[in-house]
């Protein structure tokens, strides 16, 4: 449920960043308004909601890949609480690196 | 096995090795867009400077298939779950892939359109 879910809003995301991108096409000032807007503190944490779910995602559907390919079957619970744990201090570790930035 | 499971089979495979591929791919856009900017995220001219470098056009390139296509599989495997008749499945597959084309277009269009 939780890779499902995480991949349904990675989908709305993805659609989202090709329907802003769009904005590249009305020139400099359009954009770098644009850029002003998503560099504030609230955009940011945004990016780090998503950074997050690409990390549950990512991490988790590796444990999928090897549950479907026959491997871990007796290390599931523990390779899933590992995907998150991982995925939740990847995301504190990266995401505090881009405010300080 | 029939030819319903088999296709389900392939796009398993692919979804997993697009799945694998988009490690990569998401890393480096990941740092490439929030890292190694100058001053945080790319103005307009920054942009229009990355996109013309040739490794990366080729990296944003390949991370816009293959990240298109792994998402779309994993939409096609959410509306497996909803049970769908054969002929749902075909329809949403010919709307899927018509998804795909299109999104790749599009971001084909607009890159080549500013690199230019």
């Amino acid at each position: 449920m939780l890779h499902r879910l995480t991949g349904l809003a990675l989908v709305l995301y993805l659609s989202l960043h090709l329907a802003v991108l769009s904005r590249l096409r009305a020139g400099p000032g359009a954009w770098d308004s644009f850029v002003h807007l998503v560099s504030t503190p609230l955009f940011l944490s945004l990016d780090v909601l998503l950074l997050g779910a690409v990390l549950l995602h990512g991490l988790n559907g590796l444990r999928l890949t090897l549950l479907g390919l026959g491997q871990g079957g007796g290390w599931q619970r523990k390779l899933f609480w590992m995907s998150l744990g991982i995925g939740l201090g990847l995301t504190c570790l990266v995401g505090s690196a881009m405010f300080l930035r | 096995m029939g030819a319903r499971s088999s296709a389900g089979m392939a796009s398993w495979i692919l979804q997993a090795i697009t799945g694998v591929l988009l490690i990569p791919l998401v890393g480096l856009h990941w740092v490439a867009q929030h890292f190694l900017a100058v001053g945080g995220l790319r103005d307009f001219a920054q942009v229009v400077d990355y996109l013309r470098t040739p490794p990366v056009f080729a990296l944003e390139t390949a991370f816009l298939v293959v990240v298109t296509t792994h998402a779309l599989l994993g939409v096609r495997a959410v509306i497996l779950d909803l049970g769908p008749s054969p002929r749902t499945l075909r329809l949403s597959d010919l709307a899927l892939v018509l998804v795909g084309i299109g999104a790749v277009g599009y971001g084909l269009a607009l890159t080549l359109a500013l690199i230019r």
